[in-house]
């Protein structure tokens, strides 16, 4: 049974609407980045890995769309390697998909930038792990790439896109939150977002190596980056801590980017449906095949997809169960809580460790909480 | 509609908890629901203590600000609304 809304788009049998893909386009990545939370397979000129069927692309995007689709976020490995990325483009403009891509920028030629810019309100972020090559390089694994990266940026302003740049922080180049800041102002980029790197794939093994920072210097981070580093600039500061750790003027202040877990679904390189790339290193988290299986099949009826849905907010645990923003934040990630233990509802790292260490904000805790307690 | 009493009152169950930067969060163990207040929200809830009438607000947020907007009456009294339709206030029978 179907409901129609007032744009007329089918509402699925399960009652959520599939809002975006995530395409993992690829198999390979031309760098070999220290923190991936994929850990795709370095592609070079000696060995090519394989990625998307073009054909096989275009048809999940028509299924996607009868489920309400209505945007495409291409990611990797490294979306911009892929062999028919050109075709890709096309068919999504054609299409009137938006599209958001998330690259490291080497292969951003300007051919591709035009391609972008041609697209539905393009969204476009690069990875740049530094203000100077040195650092970004030694993340990144591959010599020279910091400079392609900027040429990358170049090319996406000389067509009109601000793109945004991502940096990982980690020990190495914590000491470049600034400078990374007043390089975005020359680039006339549109923002800043700093990810933290996360305890999954090859970021969990720089955790164990101790190359990650502490809980206590990213909440200590976290604050000088929203109260002292925005505002000595114009440019916009994304600092990727959960909720517990936004002030509140800055979360119903300004729209927040929120997990939109309920309209998502991820395709990995292979075809494969998973609920994001961590379908990559999480077989239980692979839903079904693009080759196979129908998408309308998987998204209505798929077991995780339905427990997800039913259980978000109110069966996360640990500290996620007890804090006040779970509403808002949903656990902040599904799939790196089930990847750190096996269970959808399990606490985020992030907030775990804060909480272990007595550093979660205490306004944010349920009252009668166990966590108050340790504070 | 709800009728917000003469002299609002918070729900004493509620929790309020005001952080640094002059926001707070409003806790509501009955329903399991959260809000933000912003600070002139922050300013009327502590006011909300059945001693204070709208027109006693308006005046304390006069005297507060120095630019209160001409609106500002239809706002308070929206905002009251919102709370008693959210059981955060308390409603006249
Ligand atoms: S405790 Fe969980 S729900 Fe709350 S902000 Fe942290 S990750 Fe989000």
């Amino acid at each position: 049974m179907t409901t129609k809304n007032q744009q007329e788009i089918q509402i699925p049998e399960c009652g959520y609407t599939l809002n975006t893909i995530y395409f993992y386009l690829t198999e390979g990545c031309n760098l070999k980045c220290r923190h991936c939370w994929i850990a795709p397979k370095f592609q070079s000129e000696d060995a090519e890995w394989p990625s998307l069927d073009f054909e096989l692309f275009k048809d999940i995007v028509r299924q996607g769309k009868a489920l309400g689709m209505r945007s495409v976020k291409l990611t990797g490995g490294e979306p911009l390697i892929h062999p028919d990325i050109d075709k890709i483009l096309d068919y999504i403009c054609e299409q009137d998909l938006q599209v958001t891509v998330e690259t490291n920028g080497l292969k951003c030629t300007p051919e591709i930038a035009e391609k972008i810019a041609k697209g539905k309100n393009p969204f476009v972020s690069i990875s740049l792990d530094g203000s100077e090559a040195a650092e970004h390089e030694w993340v990144r694994g591959v010599e020279g790439c910091f400079e392609a990266a900027l040429e990358g940026v170049r090319n996406l302003v000389k067509v009109g896109i601000r793109p945004q740049l991502i940096m990982s922080v980690m020990k190495r180049n914590a000491h470049q939150l600034e400078s990374i800041v007043r390089l975005a102002e020359k680039e006339n980029v549109e923002s800043v977002k700093y990810n933290l790197v996360t305890p999954t794939a090859r970021g969990e093994q720089m955790h164990e190596q101790g190359e990650t920072l502490s809980i206590e210097e990213l909440v200590k981070l976290g604050e000088w980056v929203e109260n002292t580093l925005q505002p000595s600039t114009k440019i916009r500061l994304q600092y990727s801590h959960p909720n517990a750790f936004k002030p509140l003027s800055k979360m119903f202040s300004r729209p927040q980017g929120k997990c939109g877990i309920f309209g998502i679904i991820g395709v990995l390189g292979s075809g494969k449906y998973a609920l994001c790339g961590i379908g990559e290193t999480v077989q239980k988290l692979v839903f079904g095949h693009a080759g196979t299986d129908k998408l309308a099949d998987i998204w209505n009826n798929n077991k995780i997809l339905h427990d997800i849905r039913e259980g978000l907010p109110k069966k996360l645990n640990g500290i996620c169960g007890d804090c006040l923003l779970k509403e808002e934040c949903l656990g902040s990630c599904i799939a790196m809580n089930y990847y750190t233990h096996h269970d959808l509802f399990a606490p985020y790292w992030y907030c775990a460790e804060a909480a272990k260490a007595g550093i979660f904000p205490k306004t944010r805790i349920r009252p009668g909480s166990q966590y108050e307690k340790v504070i | 509609m709800s009728a917000v009493s003469r002299f609002p009152v918070a729900n004493p169950m509620v929790i309020f908890r005001e952080e640094l930067d002059e926001w707070a969060v409003l806790f509501d163990p009955d329903a399991n629901e959260t809000f933000a207040l912003d600070p002139t929200s922050v300013f009327i809830w502590k006011l909300l203590d059945g001693k204070h009438c709208k027109e006693d607000i308006l005046t304390k947020l006069n005297e507060a600000c120095n630019d209160t907007p001409e609106d500002a009456p239809q706002h308070l009294d929206e905002f009251l609304e919102e709370l008693a339709g959210k059981s955060l206030i308390g409603v006249e029978k």
